[in-house]
Order: C-alpha cells, then sequence, then structure tokens
C-alpha cells in the first residue's frame, strides 16, 4: 500500500502540484449495543480509503476514494488536483508551508496495550456488556431502562507526503460504558452513566473501578440516586466541576476557539490575543497527543494527518493565552511552530485543525479542600455533552450534581446546565484538585466542519469557580 | 458511476451479492445495503479557499437465523468488499450465540413510493462554479456593512443514491440530488461579536445564491449592541423557523420514534390519542413530498416512504416505525427506517445499524405573520432568531432541555426591542408544547429537514 500511496504523490506533482500528501487508513470498528435483554447492535465495520490532498498557488484540494485500484487512484489525485488549482485562483488568503524534513515512524510509535481488542473473541466483549447489565440491574426496581455498550476501533494509518515522509502506525480505542434510566414516582426519567475508556488494553476492565461491575454499578447507584433529585435552580452559583464536565470545558469552550483556522480567519475572540491575559493563575490548558496514558489516561495520537510528529503544546499558560492548535498551513500563517493537530474523522475528509487530548492541568487542592473552598453552590458531575459558540458562548450538561453548603455535600441535583462565556469563566477559575483524569471513548466524539464523531481525549482537575449561570427552573 | 445509471449499477451489485449471500449460508436470512454518494464542495473563509470532490460508496449486510441478528459494513461496493462483508456477518453471527427474540424477519416487497423531484443541472455544477458562487456570497456580505468582520460561505452540489435487497426477495433503489449554499457572518463591533447564518438548500432548482450574502450580514449586524436582561424569570419565548425547527427536531425527533417508544424511552410512549399540544398543532412527517430534503421511493430496509400525521390539532396520532418495532408494537412500518438524514446525518450511513428517524417533518401553518406575534405580546417576551446552542444536548427520556439563545431580542408591550446578550432558555419540551401559545403563518423549510413556522411558547424559565 506504501507504494500506491507514493505513486499517488508522484502522480500529483507530476500534474503540477507543488506538495502532495497521500494517507490510507484501515481502521476496524466495533459496536456492541444491548438494550435491557435484547442485543440492539452486533456491529462489525470495516473502513479502509485513501485521501489524497494537493497543494497548489498557496491553496488546496482533496479528493478520496475507497478503491486501490491504480485507475481509480489516479483519478483520485487528478480530481484533488484540479480542486487545488481552481482553489487557487479565487484564494486571496494562501496557507503555504516550508518543506521540512522528512519523517520515519518507529514501531514504538504504537502504543503497546496487553491484551489488543483484536486478540479476544466477540463472547468475551459481549459477556463484558452483559457483566455491566446485570450489574446495573440489581440497583433497584425503578429502573426503566439500561443500555450496556461497548466499542472498539484499531486499525492502520499510512501516511506519505512529497517530502518522503513515511508514517505507518496502529490507533487503537476501547469502551465500556452503561446508562441507566429510572423512573420516578412522578413518573419523569431520571439517568445514571458510567464509562471507562481510551487508548488501553482490555486488561483494563479487569482494574479496580473500570471493571463491568464497577462501571453498571456506578450508572445503577446514581439513577437510584437521582430519583430524589431536585432540579437545579436556576441562577448564578459558586461551582466545583468534576473532571470528566472540566474536560468538555477544555475542549468545547477554549479548544475549539484556540484552533488554527477559525484564529487565521478571524473566526475566533482568540484571533490576535496571542500573549494576552484571559484568565486566572489557576487555568492553564494544554492539547497532547501522547500523554502519560497508564497515569491519566486518554488516547494515543503519535502522529496527526499531515504527518506531524505529536507534541505537547500550552495553549493557556497561568491564564495566559500561549499557543494556537495548528495545521502545517495555519502554523506558518500564524508564525507558530506546528503543533500536530490537522487530523480527519475518517478518509472521506481532508485534515483540519482539530484537538487530540485536551485538560486543564492540575491544581494543588484536595477534594475537602475544594469543597471548602467552593462553600456554597453546585458540586457539578459527568456530561452528556456540550456546545460553543463562535463568540466563547457556551452550554454544558453535567449529568448529575450536589447541591453543597458550607463545604458539605447535601442533596442530589439533576438537569444541571452550565452556560457562559468561557472568557468570563477562565477568569474566575479560582482553584484546581491534585487529581489529573483524561478521558476517551468510542461513543460519541468531537465534531466540526461535518465531521463527526473524532475520538478524542479531555479532562482536567476538579476546578473551582467564582460563578457560573445555571439553566433551570426559574423560582 | 453516472448517475443516470446510478440505479442499475447498484441493484446489479444487490442481486451478486445476495447470490453470493445465499451459498454462505442457505438457511440464513440476508439484508444487503448499498450507498453511493457524489459530492463536489467549496469553502471559502476570509479568502481561504477549502474545495473537496469524492465519492463515498460502501455496503452493508444485516444477517438473521434463528432469531440472531449481526451485521457488519465495509467502504466500497465492489463484489468483494459485499463479500468481505457478509462473510464477516455471518462469522460474528456463528461465533456468538445472542438471540433477538423480537425479530421476525426481513422487510416484505411492496410497490415503492417515489423518487422526489430534482434539477438536473445540479450534476453540471462544477468545482469552479461553487468557488464563484462561495466568494461572491461573501462579496455581497461584506460588502453590506463595515462591521462585517469575518465570514464564511460553503456551497455543494451532490447526488446520491442507495440500493436494498433482502433474501425475501425485494430489491429496490431510490435516487437524490441537492445543492445549496450557506454563510455565516460575524458582526464585530469594539469587544462585541455576534454571529448569523443564512442558507438555501434545494433539490427542485439550483440554489439562490443572490441576495443571502447581504441577508446573512443584515442579520448579524442587527444583533450588535445588545444588552443584558439582566433578571431570571419565567417568559414567552418566541421561536422563528429556524429556532422552532431545532426545537421542534430536538424533541419530536426522538420522542415519536417507534424504538425510543418501544424501548421505554419516550414521555410519550402511552399517550396515543390524548392531547398532547395546543390544538393549534399539527405535525406531519411526509416521506414523499417531492421537494423534501429526505424524499425517497423506499427507506432505509426497502419499505415504501409515506406521509404520516403525528399530532393532528393537539392530538398524538401515530409514531413513526420501522418494520423490526412496528411488528413488536403490532401496527405497520410508516417507512421511517434510515441510516442517515441528508444534511446533518452521518457521512458513512452504511456503517449505521437501521433506526427511526422522521423523513421530512412539517409544521401545519396558523394566520399570523411574525409582526401580528409579537404584537400580540402583553408585557416581555424573548424573540429567539437562531438555533439556541445545546438544544440537542437534551435527553428524549425526561424531555427537559437547558440551551443558550446567543441571538435573541427583547420583546415589550407588542414591539421587538434591542438585542439580547446570550439568553439560557430551559423548560420542558413537551410541557412546552401544552404551553404552545401560538402558530405562525411564515412556513419555511430549515437546515433541519423541518417545515416549520414561528412558534410561541409559555412558561419557560430564561436567565440572562
Amino acid at each position: 500500500m506504501l507504494k500506491k500511496l507514493e505513486r499517488c504523490v508522484e502522480f500529483g506533482e507530476k500534474l503540477g502540484a507543488g506538495f502532495v500528501e497521500a494517507r490510507f487508513d484501515d481502521l476496524t470498528l466495533r459496536t456492541l449495543q444491548r438494550f435491557n435483554d435484547v442485543w440492539k447492535d452486533i456491529i462489525l465495520r470495516s473502513r479502509a480509503g485513501i485521501g489524497v490532498v494537493c497543494y497548489y498557488g498557496g491553496a488546496s484540494g482533496y479528493s478520496f476514494t475507497s478503491s486501490k485500484e491504480d485507475k481509480v487512484l489516479e483519478q483520485t489525485v487528478t480530481r484533488a488536483f484540479k480542486m487545488a488549482k481552481a482553489s487557487a485562483k479565487a484564494a486571496s488568503l494562501k496557507l503555504d508551508f516550508e518543506r521540512r524534513s522528512s519523517v520515519k515512524s518507529q514501531k514504538s510509535d504504537t502504543f503497546q496495550v496487553k491484551t489488543h481488542p483484536q486478540t479476544e473473541d466477540l463472547d468475551f466483549k459481549t459477556n463484558l456488556v452483559n457483566r455491566t447489565v446485570e450489574k446495573a440491574r440489581e440497583c433497584g426496581k425503578s429502573i426503566s431502562s439500561i443500555i450496556g455498550r461497548y466499542g472498539e476501533l484499531y486499525g492502520r494509518k499510512l501516511f506519505t507526503n512529497s517530502e518522503g515522509s513515511i508514517i505507518d502506525w496502529n490507533f487503537e480505542l476501547v469502551d465500556l460504558n452503561c446508562r441507566v434510566t429510572s423512573k420516578t414516582v412522578s413518573g419523569s426519567l431520571v439517568n445514571g452513566a458510567e464509562q471507562a475508556g481510551g487508548t488501553l488494553g482490555l486488561e483494563h476492565f479487569n482494574a479496580e473501578g473500570s471493571t463491568p461491575e464497577d462501571i453498571g454499578e456506578e450508572a445503577g447507584t446514581r439513577a437510584k440516586e437521582q430519583i430524589r433529585a431536585k432540579p437545579c435552580s436556576a441562577g448564578r452559583f459558586r461551582t466545583l466541576i468534576e473532571n470528566r464536565l472540566v474536560g468538555v470545558l477544555a475542549h468545547e469552550s477554549f479548544g475549539h476557539l484556540s484552533e488554527g483556522d477559525f484564529v487565521v480567519v478571524g473566526e475566533s475572540p482568540l484571533a490576535g490575543k496571542m500573549g494576552a491575559e484571559l484568565g486566572t493563575k489557576n487555568a492553564t490548558i494544554v492539547d497532547y497527543g501522547t500523554p502519560d496514558i497508564s497515569k491519566f489516561g486518554g488516547l494515543w495520537l503519535p502522529y496527526d494527518d499531515q504527518g506531524m510528529r505529536a507534541n505537547k503544546t500550552v495553549i493557556l499558560e497561568e491564564g495566559v493565552l500561549k499557543h494556537y492548535l495548528h495545521s502545517r498551513g495555519t502554523a506558518k500563517y500564524l508564525g507558530q511552530e506546528p503543533t500536530a493537530n490537522c487530523r480527519a474523522v475518517h478518509f472521506g475528509f481532508m485534515p483540519i485543525p482539530r484537538m487530540t487530548n485536551t485538560y486543564f492541568t492540575a491544581g494543588d487542592l484536595t477534594k475537602e479542600e475544594a469543597l471548602e473552598s467552593l462553600d456554597t453552590g453546585v458540586y457539578a458531575i459527568q456530561t452528556s455533552g456540550g456546545q460553543v459558540g463562535g463568540d466563547g458562548s457556551f452550554l454544558f450538561k453535567a449529568i448529575r450534581g450536589y447541591w453543597v453548603q458550607n463545604g458539605e455535600i447535601k442533596e442530589p441535583i439533576r438537569e444541571v446546565s452550565l452556560s457562559g462565556n468561557i472568557l468570563n469563566l477562565l477568569s474566575n477559575v479560582e482553584g484546581g484538585t491534585k487529581d489529573l483524569r483524561i478521558t476517551a471513548g468510542y461513543f460519541g466524539g468531537c465534531g466540526k466542519s461535518g465531521q463527526h464523531p473524532l475520538p478524542v481525549g479531555l479532562g482536567g482537575p476538579e476546578l473551582v469557580i467564582s460563578e457560573v449561570t445555571f439553566g433551570g427552573k426559574a423560582g | 458511476m453516472e448517475y443516470e445509471n446510478l440505479n442499475d449499477e447498484l441493484l446489479s451489485a444487490v442481486d451478486s451479492g445476495l447470490k453470493y449471500a445465499r451459498t454462505v449460508d442457505r438457511e440464513a436470512e440476508f439484508e444487503l445495503y448499498l450507498f453511493y454518494d457524489h459530492t463536489t464542495r467549496a469553502k471559502i473563509a476570509q479568502g481561504m479557499v477549502e474545495a473537496t470532490d469524492g465519492n463515498v460508496e460502501g455496503n452493508a449486510i444485516r444477517v438473521a437465523k434463528k432469531n440472531s441478528i449481526s451485521f457488519a459494513s465495509s467502504s466500497g461496493i465492489s463484489i468483494e468488499r459485499i463479500k468481505r462483508s457478509i462473510n464477516e456477518a455471518v462469522t460474528s453471527l456463528r461465533s456468538v450465540s445472542i438471540k433477538d427474540e423480537r425479530f421476525k424477519g426481513f422487510c416484505s416487497p411492496k410497490r415503492p413510493g417515489k423518487e422526489g423531484i430534482f434539477t438536473k443541472d445540479v450534476l453540471n455544477l462544477s468545482e469552479e462554479a461553487l468557488i464563484n458562487i462561495a466568494r461572491n456570497m461573501v462579496r455581497e456580505s461584506q460588502a453590506f456593512d463595515k462591521h462585517i468582520h469575518a465570514v464564511e460561505s460553503e456551497c455543494f452540489a451532490e447526488w446520491d443514491g442507495f440500493a436494498v435487497g433482502n433474501t425475501n426477495g425485494l430489491q429496490q433503489t431510490s435516487r437524490s440530488a441537492l445543492n445549496g449554499c450557506e454563510i455565516s457572518c460575524i458582526a464585530v463591533k469594539g469587544e462585541e461579536r455576534r454571529t448569523a447564518y443564512e442558507f438555501d438548500i434545494t433539490r427542485e432548482r439550483l440554489m439562490k445564491t443572490s441576495g443571502i450574502g447581504a441577508k446573512g450580514a443584515q442579520k448579524a449586524i442587527s444583533l450588535l449592541d445588545a444588552k443584558k436582561l439582566n433578571k431570571t424569570t419565567v417568559l414567552p419565548t418566541i421561536w422563528v423557523p429556524i429556532s422552532a425547527a431545532s426545537y421542534i427536531y430536538a424533541s419530536l425527533g426522538q420522542s415519536t420514534s417507534g424504538g425510543n417508544v418501544v424501548e421505554g424511552l419516550s414521555p410519550l410512549r402511552d399517550k396515543i390519542g390524548e392531547v398532547i399540544a395546543n390544538p393549534g398543532l399539527t405535525v406531519t412527517d411526509d416521506g414523499q413530498n417531492p421537494t423534501g430534503v429526505n424524499t425517497d421511493a423506499i427507506d432505509a430496509e426497502g419499505y415504501p416512504q409515506q406521509k404520516t400525521t403525528i399530532i393532528e390539532k393537539g392530538r398524538l396520532n401515530k409514531f413513526l416505525f420501522d418494520s423490526y418495532y412496528a411488528r413488536i408494537y403490532g401496527t405497520e412500518s410508516t417507512g421511517n427506517c434510515t441510516r442517515h438524514s441528508r444534511l446533518f446525518g452521518s457521512t458513512l450511513p452504511y456503517e449505521n445499524s437501521p433506526s427511526i428517524r422522521p423523513k421530512n417533518l412539517e409544521i401545519k401553518p396558523g394566520k399570523k405573520d411574525l409582526d401580528a406575534l409579537i404584537a400580540s405580546i402583553d408585557g416581555q417576551a424573548v424573540l429567539i432568531v437562531d438555533v439556541p446552542i445545546g438544544i440537542f444536548h437534551s435527553d428524549v427520556s425526561t424531555g427537559e432541555f437547558s440551551a443558550v439563545a446567543q441571538n435573541a431580542f427583547l420583546v415589550e408591550d407588542g414591539e421587538k426591542q434591542w438585542s439580547l446578550e446570550p439568553v439560557s432558555v430551559s423548560g420542558n419540551f413537551y410541557d412546552g408544547f401544552k404551553q404552545l401559545r401560538d402558530v405562525g403563518s411564515d412556513l419555511e423549510k430549515t437546515v433541519f429537514t423541518v417545515e416549520t413556522p414561528t412558534l410561541v411558547f409559555d412558561g419557560f424559565s430564561i436567565v440572562g
């Protein structure tokens, strides 16, 4: 296959392209989903295809195919070149980049797990889900439904370009999760959820806190607890935000605004603010493709889809904007170094600036100190998603929460929706706990420009925020 | 692959695939789904051009035997790739003893519905033409006002088709073509940034490109000089067609799915025949609307698409079904089996197992235009003019939502006042339908494949 990609590059150059990138993804995706007693999905997907980017006159064109036939590949390269040439005529903003030394991957670039999902049979994996669902079922008679899901995504990623780079590595991601819906006395439905996932071997599901029984029990227990939860009041409150929700904050609220393409075209409110103080000293946000997964969790991404080797990018350092997240073109345009953030969700898309593992760095508080610092307000936990607007507006949904009074956790609350503007929120970060956690999953993922769901890691410590707006019932 | 012979080529591949499947296991039932899409797309952002052109093609197989069922898919529609999926699915079926007692077989052949209409001009839209359209939209927008700072425009031309065949003798296809353009404009004044969006997406004609850029710019400019609402309260909310469409899709798009009803996830599950909304609300799903984006001759399992009245004059009439859930519920399929929704669905639909989704939701218009609806407000209300962020992060099982309306205006004593800084809007979708105060006459098609007029609700909490 490498030879075919190299021929794509040669053919593109022969057509007149100034630079060509060719990549091949050969990925396997497995989804297992059990809904109460019924298996809803036992799905295996094979996703293989070739994508070609041609650069011409500071513009780019992209085409792709799932065929490996030489004739089709030539047509694909020709289409990419035609698109680039047509774009160059119309482009007034050019994103050139300089040639660099070629990059050659090593075998060690692939993260080594003890039990790769490829080595276990289907029964092993369905059993993980069954154990999760059965344990969750033990958590009370009010349960309305239980969804147990397992997902795996793995396979080869091959890349070459006009610099002669040869990058050949294997992506891997597994995920086991459970969602329990319970019915309250009044008939309304409430949820509990738990998940473990990332670039992990299946041995991870033997570890304390991550076994199928642990995941099922946690989801079931939380759904049970939510039966007596009151809706979160609307208003502005002091808040302690739990790790996973902090991760959404880092990713959705700030990370997207720091993506180079948004900055180049002036769409991001962070455009032109390099070096500006945007937050308190307790706000440091990092994007890193190869974090210490054994310690913190996350996703292993040693290269992006433009052949750049992963590095650690400090986006915000103690409240000061330090770097954007780049493709090669946006890095050159904005006078910064590439950050290995150019990714595509699959071969059908051109790579664009995206995040890898994005997280707030740890602080120095213990959990008790964080609650004490919160004093009175909302403790918001887990997330069912979030979204951010172009001006920094955001809305994040916590799955559950607690009302905290004088540093003590009181009653559980539900329908906890946090909203505001990220640039205001960063100025309200009072402190973080010592425990950094990064989570990643097969289900869900990041969406941008029609490319969804891209696996990402996100996380942080628990953060104390002086004021957050909560949607909910107006008193 | 050419549009003209797409149906024939897909049917031929389905036939070959099914013949092979029978050689693998004579006792099993098979269903084969093939998908092909060609899209050319051009995007311009501040002078930076991105253009892509390519084909998405893939296959999916479902195999069933003695109440066990499995699914496999792969990219490509060559017989080798189809065989790969068939072999994977059969291996999966044989290797694991999982039963679905509710499965009673794939779809039986029925006479298909009609494909939607489309203009063949879509097939001739070149990359140069699309780039020019995108560029002209940007120019029009920037010329509108000096405060228009960043503009991103995008246009596309797309044609696709799919075929479904199964061992019950069903072999059907459907094709579609779309084209469209959209623009996002940011108006900047000092530190204030306001974003607005405008679009035209159609299948029956070429996209209208003139005026879209100016309209987007005008919307963004109108949002400047926003003021804080500065209160936490309960107010009426006026949702113009684009925001109303997001409300409808986020709520009824999920809760009327027969799958969510059967599985106990929909709060509407026991309410057929009950009044669940203001009598002014009538909602249909029309998979045969000739100009509907998701109109096809068949759904994703080969069942004919049709028109279904979901809510009639406020009374819940019918849920949407595929054949699997219809049998469990004891009814007929409504032709709503889906693997993707055009415009905002998956880009690789063959990778999705079938689910139930509305095709083209339509809200029957009322009698008042937007001005009359605004004039009917006593005291204060919030006019929501774009999709509130977070509206799709609501939970089907609870119906409770909380979203941020970034683009909103204050309405006071029957008049539209000033633009508001983002306000949080929250409540419960289904309580909302009961508190629906009015349905407007200004029917519009939207990107959510929902055609709706403005809707006015009482009773939502506002934090601003």
